[in-house]
């Protein structure tokens, strides 16, 4: 590993500007991201937050229109085959050659790969029903995800990127796949772990695997810290509140607000009980708090600036 | 070698509850509720974030809240045992607790019809008995 500048220390990831524009669109706009080595990072966003520009420019599949992007320590536009040995991707379409048969496509792969692990292969694969002797073309979507996982993790990656992995996979099959993601991956034979950089909107998901959320928000980071954080930082009030409400505009943190039952709803960001003194002020003949679900949170959190239709 | 006693519980994702704090939880009221004696052994770290698919360091992370709280054992190289319960009652407990004892004791003595003085020394010796041993 002494051909390139990379410690442990050093991010898996690391961007610094980084733009990427698409016409008059702003993909990526000014992105700085660095994420730590280990551990599972779940990236989420609203469509079109540039969590896949991201991964193609990281990847070195696009050019970045300004700024720079370092993968594993290696500058993204100047990856060689080596490099590329290290890094698993699962793309979202699982796209593999359709006319080839799974047993030939693994054959490239082991030949591809000199850390390639059969017994890890086998292992993952097994919790899919595919035949050596099937074309890549016959398999089911959830399959192709399955033999994708299968052939990324045996290449044995130190860093493995999976866009959108279970989306579109049945119950079981998604099992599986987080399965082979969080316990086929561990540490073994004195090798570290690898990181895996994920992109998902199933909440539930990540609540259970990831490490560390990342959130995107039009090409930018909005927020970093472990799921469980994120959580903290948005409450859930409920006020009373016999008269005039307070003006959207001066309400702090507001993140959404809703008016069930005569009761005033709002979810807020960033806000301790000087949040119910605020409500009190405003009226409210009582305050409650409660704190929310992770789900609730990265919803309320990108509903702030998601695209709506124009109210009447 | 002893085998871990199984872990009944369920997490469930979308809860305002954090993973961590479900299983926290869910560990201290089968131990309070004796379903759990202490000495029984936990599950791996390992073990139970398959069973419940969750992350590893999710598991790792309530257990070692567990452990801070002093409702686990860690042996080294063997895993995690149930605590031999210590003082994990809160403060009002305590007090109820003692108020019970303090009120089985007087009504015993009244019937003997000993002067309270005379109770009270030897209250006093036997208390003094237990109190080296705790400062130990």
């Amino acid at each position: 590993m002494n051909d390139s500048l990379f410690t442990p220390e050093t991010p898996v990831i690391h961007t610094a500007g980084l733009c990427k524009r698409y016409g008059r669109k702003l993909a990526l706009d000014h992105l700085d991201l660095q994420i730590p080595r280990g551990g599972v990072h779940a990236i989420v966003g609203a469509n079109g937050a540039g969590k896949s520009t991201l991964f193609r420019v990281l990847l070195g599949f696009l050019p970045p229109s300004a700024g720079s992007a370092t993968i594993l320590g290696r500058d993204s536009a100047r990856l060689r085959p080596q490099d590329r040995a290290r890094i698993g991707f699962v793309n979202e379409e699982h796209t593999l050659p359709g006319w080839m048969t799974v047993a030939a496509v693994t054959a490239m792969q082991r030949h591809q790969y000199p850390g390639w692990r059969q017994p890890v292969f086998d292992e993952v694969i097994g919790h899919y029903h595919v035949q050596p002797a099937q074309k890549v073309s016959q398999l089911s979507r959830g399959e192709r995800a399955g033999f994708n996982l299968a052939l990324a993790l045996a290449q044995t990656p130190e860093l493995l990127v999976l866009d959108e992995p279970t989306l579109g996979l049945d119950v079981v099959a998604k099992r599986a796949f987080l399965e082979s993601l969080l316990y086929s991956n561990a540490a073994t034979d004195g090798r570290a772990a690898c990181t895996v950089i994920y992109c998902s909107h199933q909440m539930e998901e990540i609540e259970r695997v990831a490490d560390n959320l990342i959130i995107l928000e039009r090409g930018r980071l909005k927020h970093m810290s472990a799921p469980d954080d994120f959580r903290a930082r948005v409450t859930h009030w409920v006020a009373d509140i016999p008269f005039k409400a307070p003006d959207p505009a001066q309400v702090p943190g507001l993140l959404e607000q809703q008016q069930l039952d005569g009761l005033h709803h709002y979810l807020v960001l960033d806000q301790d009980d000087s949040f119910g003194r605020f409500l009190r002020a405003s009226g409210a003949r009582s305050v409650q708090s409660m704190p929310v679900s992770l789900d609730r949170a990265v919803n309320s959190f990108l509903a702030q600036h998601h695209a709506a239709p124009i109210a009447a | 070698m002893s085998r871990p006693q199984p872990l009944m519980i369920q997490i469930a994702t979308g809860d305002a509850r954090p993973i961590v704090k479900q299983i926290v939880d869910a560990v201290r009221l089968k131990i309070a509720t004796g379903e759990l004696l202490a000495g029984a052994q936990l599950p791996s770290v390992r073990g139970l974030a398959q069973q419940l698919t969750v992350n590893p360091n999710t598991v790792a992370k309530a257990y070692a809240e567990l452990t801070a709280e002093g409702w686990l054992d860690a042996r080294q190289g063997l895993g995690l045992y149930v605590a031999t319960p210590r003082q994990r009652l809160s403060d009002g407990e305590r007090e109820r607790r003692l108020d019970d004892a303090i009120q089985r004791f007087v009504h015993e003595v009244a019937a003997l019809d000993y002067p309270p003085q005379h109770a009270l020394a030897r209250l006093d010796d036997a208390l003094r008995v237990l109190a080296p041993k705790k400062l130990a």
